[in-house]
This record gives structure tokens, C-alpha cells and sequence, in this order.
């Protein structure tokens, strides 16, 4: 007893000597880094007269900023957050990848965060995400950051699927059993399907451009409700918040099929090929001239309230609309239109009380 | 500086009262009598706090006029979005990611407290179980991407990309028979080292062999311990989570194939709650109903193995 007590201490002792002897090679290097680039910085901001708008400078805010929602807009806001650091910004930032119902769950029940990030609009009406926030005293100001082109995809090794149309695209998410039975070319190889879970944006926009159209009530309209059960239904359906499973799942089997934001398609480009819906591939001009069948707007939301009390997020969102169209295309997304995003500066202008 | 000499002060003091000394003593005996009594409450009070917080929750969800008992242990398809509340792929995937594991987890974990007990060297035997419980320390998380990046693709080489799925119960099954394997291991192997020498020399006085020892002598007078360790291991594999949820699949499935993908209650639970989940709705609620039938299910076990220990056990001297 008293020897095994004696081995396992010797283990753990071995595994901190050889953490510790990490340690300080890790440390230093953000320290050297840093140091230039506030200098740099100090003498550039210090030289002009009193700016009003110094204040929500990114290194002249600090505190938390917490926001939560779209597994969707997670990447982007993550680069956002990044290069909001490396301008100075010494807070805690954390922003959590839940999908958009959740996140505006936390927003407007929980209200304990203070951005909602959603790849599709809040929903408004009896009832609503709207009346929640507001039933706790929050207004949600929406703004528009970019465009997404949801990517339906497959794997590379698929040789046969390259081109599918809408009414193919409800068929293989819902009663199709194999691949043979949407187009008869096609291999008779069951269906393996990946979708996002049923909190997210990227779901119930694919529910409501794809499934409901195909999803007809009694009165021949389209039917969210129908779209949702015929997708739920299928078999060998798969569903994870997390994008990464969904990828990992599509690039296993030439029979797989799935679909999320365009940045994760981007980001594997090299082991998956994305479909073309109706014969238009998803790129930056058809997403933008809203060609895409399956193009979508990304927001994040705030309050007014919030961004008088927290500074630091008025600044984080006025940081947000005007870089992010110099990453929004590396990230994987697309630019949002020069008058949406005005939009959204007039209204944080409006928030904040400040003059443009 | 002050507080030390104030402490010394006392410590000085305290020999001088010899008659007070009796008192204190008994004042400190109660202390610890009552932190003891608390600690032994508290986990009672917080087993009882989560069954009182599931019963709660699951009762909400069986009041639904959509929801009915019969159909939830028999449905075969859950989908609570839409109204499907069959409970029966969860149990299923569970049941087959626990035979796959036992399947390592039994023979190796016996053979292993075989040889620890009866063959190896005490030098070897010291240096080996140590080893074997740094198996168990290892986070389940770890085992989970070990099952997804390492042995699914084995698996699939061995029996191709078409039969084997990525996501798939086998390999979450492998890699948690080896996460259990300790365990049994080292249960088995206390019950066997608690059955007499004088039982052992009788035998090898008869003219056994060490294995006929080992085999039919030993390991049957320690049959109690070595049922309870497995069913210890059984309730083990069926909650554990962390791998399930990383490497068996995201999608309620009912198959017996443990190469395709499907979800267990534990997973299920975890891919729900871990914000995909919008309070008050009937997924959310779902989840406590599963939760609470594997409760019962890892107690009945719990029970089922005392039972067993208390009616099998063979006791000596």
C-alpha cells in the first residue's frame, strides 16, 4: 500500500518537473510581442487633441464582455476577439458556441450575457425571444455583421453528388433511405446525414428554406412545423452543436452528407466538396446578390442599456462593424453590404449618444 | 508574529489545567463526533437532493398529455422535438456500448487479478498495479478522442470504411472496457487475495496444478467479490459518458450494429444539455426523465450486487 502511495507520488513528480520545465519557455514570448506594439500605439492615440471617442478605444476599455450564441458567427466573433486583444484590449472576452436559440436563451431569460450571437434574426412576436428580453427589461438592438452561405457538403471521396436541386435536397434530408432514391444513378447506399442540433440558427434556417417549402400544410403553404418532423424523422441522422463533429462525420463515408456555415467548409475545403444548389455554387457574389439559394445574414445583438453601463462591450461592437470586412473572407464568410453596416454604426451611435 | 506567541501563550497554559483538561477533551470528541456525523449526512442529503431535483423535473415531463409511460420504455424512436418519445435506442445503445466493454473488461480485468494474485512476484506485483491504476486516473475525455482518432480507424481498416461507421458504439465500447479494466482488476484481485493460504496448500497437497488452484479453487471461493467487481464495472459503463459522447454518435439509433452510430441516455443527456437545450421545453424535460431511469437502472445494479455479496459470500475462520 505504502509503496504504491511512493510510485504514483513519483509519477506525479515527474509529470510537474516536466510541466514546470514548460512553463517559462511559454511565457516570455507574449510579453516581448506586446511590448512594441503599445508604445507604437501610445504615441499615435496621445498626439491628438481629446477624442470623444477615445474611450471606447480598445485599449482604453477593460472588464468582462461575455457573449454566447450561433456555433455559426463563433468563428468569426473568435477572430474579432482576437485582433480586438492585439489592439490593446486587456478584459476577459469569452464567447461561448451554444447556437442561436440558446444563446438567446441566456440573453434574454438568463439575461447574464451581454451579446447574443445568431445566424438567423431574433424571433418577434406573443410569446417570442423579443417579448422575453423585453419582459426583463432588454431591448435587443440587432446588428448585421456578414453573410453566410450555408454549405451543403460531402465527402471528397463522393464522386457522384456534385449538383443537387432544393426539392433533391428536402428528399435526402427526409424519406430517402439511399442514395439511389433521389437520383436512380446514383449508388444504393443508405443516407448517412449530420445536421446541427435543433437549437441552432443554421437548423431552422435550413428547416425553413428547405424542408418547409417541400412541406406543404392542408392549405398548400409552407410548413414549419411539417419541415421539422420530416427532417427529424430520417434515419441515420446525426445531430451536434458542434460543427466539428458534423465535419469529422461527412469526411468519414462517401455516403455521408451534411451542412453548417460556409467558414467550417472553408476550413476543410481539402477533405470535403461542397454542392451546388440548383446549379449555384455558393460564392462571394452569388451570396451577396442573394443568388445562393441557401444565403443568410449573421447578426449579434446587444442592448443600448448594456452598452451605456458596459463600455467595454459598446467598444467590442464598434470595433466588430468597423474591421470586420477586413477578415470577414478569411474567416470564411462573406461581406455584408456597406449600407447594412452603416445601419448598424447609426445605431450604436444612437446607443452610445455619441456623434459619427 | 503575534498570533504565534498568543498560540504558544495556550500551549504554555494548557498542562497547568489539569482539571479542566478532561472537559476539553470530551468538547473536542464531540466536535469531531459532529463533523463526522455532517459529512455522513451531507452525501445523504445530496443523494436524496437529486433524487428529489429528478423526480421533480421527470414528473413534469411525464404530466405532458403528449408523453404516456408505456410508450416511453417501449417507443423505438426518440426524437422529443417532434413528439417521439421512445427511450428505448438510448437504452439499446447503452446496452450495447456495455456488452462491448464488459466483453474486454471481464476476461482481461480476471485474467489480470489472476496473475497479480496468484503468479506474479510481490516485486512485480507492486510495481504492476500501480501501473494498471494509472489506467484509471487517465480522464475519460482523453479515452473519448483515443477511441475517435485511434481505434475507429483500426477498426475500419480491419473491417472497412463501409461496414464500420465514424462515429461508432464498437470502438466507444472497446475503449471503455479498457477504462474499466483497473477497475475489476483491482476488486477481483482484493477478493482473491482474501481467500486463505490454508485453502490453497490443501490443494496443491492434493496434487493440483497452479492453474487447477488458481481456476477451480480460488477464483470460485472469491466468486462473491468477483461478481460484485462486475457489476460495479457493469454501472460503471453505464454512466460513463465522456467517451460515449465524443466517439459513439450524435444521433438517437435503434441498431444492434455496433459499427454504426447511435446514442446512449448518457450522451443524449450531454448533447442536450450542453446548450442545445431552451428551458421548459420538452427536451429539456426529456432529459431528467433519462436521467432518472438511469438512476434506477445503475441502483437496481448497486443493489443486485450487495445481494450477491452478502448471499454468495464464503466466509472463513
Amino acid at each position: 500500500m505504502c509503496k504504491n502511495l511512493i510510485v504514483s507520488l513519483f509519477v506525479l513528480l515527474i509529470a510537474a518537473m516536466a510541466l514546470s520545465a514548460c512553463g517559462p519557455q511559454a511565457t516570455p514570448t507574449p510579453v516581448a510581442t506586446q511590448k512594441p506594439v503599445e508604445t507604437e500605439e501610445l504615441v499615435v492615440t496621445e498626439e491628438p487633441v481629446v477624442d470623444p471617442m477615445a474611450m471606447y478605444l480598445p485599449e482604453n476599455v477593460t472588464g468582462e464582455i461575455i457573449t454566447a450564441g450561433s456555433s455559426t458567427v463563433f468563428p468569426l466573433s473568435e477572430r474579432m476577439k482576437q485582433r480586438f486583444e492585439e489592439e490593446g484590449f486587456t478584459g476577459n472576452l469569452t464567447i461561448d458556441s451554444i447556437g442561436s436559440g440558446a444563446g438567446f436563451t441566456r440573453f434574454c431569460v438568463d439575461g447574464d450575457t451581454d451579446i447574443a450571437n445568431a445566424s438567423r434574426p431574433i424571433k418577434t412576436g406573443e410569446g417570442s425571444e423579443t417579448a422575453k428580453c423585453q419582459a426583463i427589461g432588454r431591448e435587443p438592438l440587432e446588428f448585421l455583421v456578414g453573410l453566410d452561405a450555408l454549405a451543403v457538403v460531402v465527402s471528397k471521396d463522393n464522386t457522384f453528388a456534385t449538383d443537387v436541386t432544393k426539392d433533391e435536397l428536402a428528399l435526402i434530408f427526409s424519406t430517402a433511405e439511399k442514395w439511389s432514391d433521389v437520383r436512380p444513378e446514383w449508388p444504393a447506399e443508405p443516407i448517412q446525414r449530420f445536421i446541427p442540433g435543433t437549437d441552432s440558427g443554421t437548423f431552422d434556417f435550413f428547416v425553413e428554406f428547405v424542408m418547409a417549402p417541400a412541406n406543404k400544410n392542408a392549405d398548400g403553404k409552407a410548413d414549419m412545423d411539417l419541415g421539422e418532423a420530416a427532417i427529424l424523422a430520417a434515419n441515420n441522422l446525426q445531430l451536434s452543436e458542434d460543427d466539428n463533429v458534423l465535419v469529422q462525420g461527412v469526411i468519414g463515408s462517401p455516403y455521408a452528407i451534411g451542412f453548417f456555415g460556409y467558414a467550417y467548409y472553408q476550413e476543410n475545403a481539402g477533405k470535403l466538396n461542397v454542392l451546388s444548389i440548383d446549379s449555384i455554387a455558393p460564392t462571394a457574389e452569388t451570396a451577396e446578390s442573394g443568388e445562393y439559394p441557401l444565403a443568410r445574414p449573421l447578426f449579434i445583438y446587444s442592448t443600448a442599456q448594456i452598452m451605456q453601463e458596459k463600455p467595454q462591450v459598446a467598444a467590442f461592437i464598434y470595433f466588430y462593424l468597423m474591421n470586420v470586412n477586413d477578415e470577414i473572407l478569411d474567416v470564411g464568410y462573406f461581406p455584408a453590404s456597406q449600407a447594412a453596416l452603416d445601419a448598424g454604426l447609426n445605431a450604436w451611435y444612437e446607443a452610445t449618444g455619441m456623434q459619427p | 508574529m503575534a498570533d504565534q506567541s498568543n498560540g504558544m501563550d495556550k500551549l504554555v497554559g494548557y498542562p497547568t489545567k489539569t482539571l479542566g483538561l478532561k472537559k476539553r477533551h470530551r468538547l473536542g470528541e464531540s466536535v469531531i463526533q459532529s463533523l463526522l456525523f455532517f459529512a455522513g449526512f451531507f452525501s445523504i442529503f445530496t443523494t436524496l437532493g437529486i433524487i428529489y431535483e429528478l423526480g421533480k423535473e421527470a414528473w413534469l415531463f411525464f404530466r405532458l398529455p403528449e408523453v404516456n409511460l408505456w410508450q416511453f420504455l417501449t417507443g423505438t424512436k426518440w426524437q422529443p422535438h417532434i413528439n417521439e418519445f421512445g427511450v428505448l435506442p438510448l437504452v439499446n445503445a447503452t446496452l450495447v456500448t456495455t456488452a462491448v466493454a464488459m466483453s474486454i473488461a471481464i476476461p482481461l480485468g480476471l485474467a489480470v487479478a489472476i496473475y497479480l494474485s496468484e503468479y506474479a512476484t510481490i516485486k512485480v506485483r507492486n510495481t504492476l498495479k500501480p501501473i494498471l491504476e494509472i489506467l484509471a486516473g487517465i480522464p475519460t475525455i482523453v479515452y473519448g478522442y483515443f477511441a475517435l482518432t485511434f481505434v475507429t480507424p483500426i477498426l475500419r481498416s480491419i473491417f472497412g470504411r463501409d461496414v464500420v461507421e465514424i462515429y461508432n458504439t464498437a470502438s466507444a465500447g472497446l475503449v471503455m472496457g479498457i477504462l474499466i479494466l483497473p477497475l475489476i482488476a483491482s476488486i477481483s484481485e482484493d477478493a482473491l487475495n482474501a481467500v486463505p493460504r490454508s485453502l490453497r496448500e490443501a490443494a496443491y497437497g492434493l496434487g493440483a496444478t497452479k492453474l487447477e488452484v488458481a481456476v477451480k479453487v480460488v477464483v470460485p471461493s472469491a466468486l462473491s467479490g468477483i461478481a460484485a467487481a462486475i457489476i460495479l464495472g457493469i454501472s460503471r459503463a453505464i454512466g460513463e459518458t465522456m467517451i460515449v459522447a465524443v466517439a459513439a454518435g450524435a444521433g438517437p439509433k435503434f441498431t444492434f450494429n455496433p459499427f454504426q452510430g447511435a446514442e446512449t441516455m448518457t450522451g443524449h443527456i450531454v448533447r442536450i444539455s450542453g446548450g442545445d437545450l431552451s428551458y421548459d421545453s420538452i427536451d429539456y424535460n426529456s432529459i431528467f426523465a433519462i436521467g432518472l431511469l438511469l438512476f434506477f437502472i445503475t441502483l437496481s445494479l448497486n443493489i443486485i450486487s450487495q445481494r450477491i455479496v452478502r448471499r454468495f459470500r464464503e466466509v472463513y475462520e
